[in-house]
């Protein structure tokens, strides 16, 4: 399969979460309603659309560490263009492995949507448990943390002249996951988290 | 701790979400390990040969030298076509063993890139490290000029190649499959170990001269010539 059609998969999953955390989200929701009760709030809408966008980073994520071992066996994966070629970067040795701890990226990746993923299932399961505030702000302080490391990783892009389209996708992922948990936590602040207990109040 | 995970219903969410990432996690791995098998770079039998690039020593001039533009990436034992295997040899133009086999290597480097040769051609690299006394390019261009060499030398006088491919003595050997495979390493404990790229494990060569060492000549023989005797 060319990689392109491999890596519309991965964003697809990444463009429906981000159609749930928006406004559009409400109409995507009424036909998902039936099936998850949860996505006819806003909250639960926004925190399916983390979900679904932290699964999306996670088999890009993984998808990365894939091309990893291929291009480790000798093989080409995704090379089609001189700008838009992930072997130069995912290839390069130089570059390949988190400093350190000489691990592919994309098994970093892995383990931190996996985290992310982790933190938005809880949160969907127990919106209204006293350590909520706590898990949207550890969201939020780590993918604030992987922002440095998407500049680290931009700049052997740069540095190389070329442009990996999956290891963008999943820093894209990243960085929508960071919105959603900014305005998972607005929303945490306000009367629209649990507009259910506003009521019962009344 | 136990008793707040009994009665606690957050740490049921927490449970149950975590087992859910986790699951996934190593569905993931699972997947990503059944439909690859990774090589790692190293300099043993097996391991992919770690890249370098420098200046090289022609005879003529010092010239930019890129060590994967020898490389043919599609090689396979089964595949046809004339890629060529690469003899490496590591020396340092002061050491004393480098000078008395700086002969026989010139005519290693002769015999196995030329038509008398019926297995596939083999080019050899020398990579000039500083071991033993300060070394210079001058050096390293009268080195290669005295003892007659064909092929080009490499300036590692900074030893980051040398450093890279972990080569604790000259004159070390290495034979690297036309893939960037490393078929064969002279200073690994057991000097006989080769890579069979058929089987992807390694196995013994044949001690020639009886000398309990195999020398680059006799890992040329057997390796490049395993797959049909032909270039491959």
């Amino acid at each position: 399969m060319n990689e392109y059609a491999i890596l519309s998969i991965h964003g697809s999953i990444i463009l429906i979460g981000v159609i749930l955390m928006t406004p559009f989200g409400d109409v995507l929701g009424g036909f998902l309603v039936n099936k998850w009760p949860s996505t006819a709030t806003k909250r639960g809408r926004m925190l399916a659309g983390l979900m679904m966008v932290c699964t999306g980073g996670f088999t890009v994520s993984a998808q990365t560490l894939w091309m990893h071992n291929k291009l480790s066996e000798g093989g080409s994966v995704c090379s089609g263009s001189e700008l838009l070629n992930c072997d130069g970067l995912i290839g390069n040795p130089d570059y390949n492995t988190v400093p350190f701890i000489g691990q592919p990226w994309g098994l970093l990746g892995m383990v931190a949507f996996c985290l992310l993923l982790w933190l938005a299932i809880t949160v969907a399961k127990e919106p209204l448990a006293l350590s909520t505030q706590t898990f949207l702000k550890a969201g939020l302080g780590a993918t604030i943390a992987g922002l440095p490391v998407i500049g680290l990783l931009v700049s052997y892009e740069i540095k190389e002249g070329l442009i990996c389209p999956f290891c963008t996708a999943a820093h894209i992922a990243n960085v929508i996951a960071m919105v959603g948990f900014i305005l998972l936590l607005r929303m945490y602040e306000s009367e629209e988290w649990a507009p259910e207990l506003k009521k019962t109040r009344k | 701790m136990m008793d707040n995970l009994y009665r606690s219903e957050e740490a049921s969410a927490r449970g149950d979400a975590a087992i859910v990432v986790i699951s996934l996690f190593f569905v993931g791995l699972l997947i990503v390990a059944f439909t690859s098998n990774p090589i790692s770079t190293g300099t043993q039998p097996g391991e992919r040969a770690p890249l370098f690039s420098g200046k090289a020593y022609n005879g003529t001039g010092w010239q930019t030298f890129v060590f994967d533009d020898l490389l043919t990436p599609e090689w396979s034992p089964n595949s046809t076509g004339d890629a060529p295997w690469i003899a490496i040899e590591f020396l340092d133009t002061d050491c004393g063993f480098c000078k008395t086999s700086a002969e026989k290597v010139g005519n290693w480097a002769q015999q196995y890139s030329s038509s008398v040769w019926d297995g596939p051609e083999v080019i050899f690299i020398a990579i000039a490290v500083e071991f033993v006394a300060d070394s210079s390019r001058s050096e390293i261009q009268s080195f290669r000029d005295s003892n007659e060499h064909t092929f080009p030398y490499v300036d590692d006088l900074d030893r980051d190649i040398v450093d890279e491919w972990e080569v604790g003595g000259t004159p070390s050997y290495f034979l690297v499959q036309p893939d960037g495979i490393v078929a064969w390493n002279s200073a690994q404990t057991v000097n006989s170990i080769a890579w069979d790229a058929k089987t992807e494990d390694v196995f013994a060569l044949t001690d020639f001269t009886g000398d309990n060492y195999i020398e680059l000549d006799e890992a040329i023989e057997q390796l490049t010539k395993k797959y049909g005797g032909e270039t491959q």
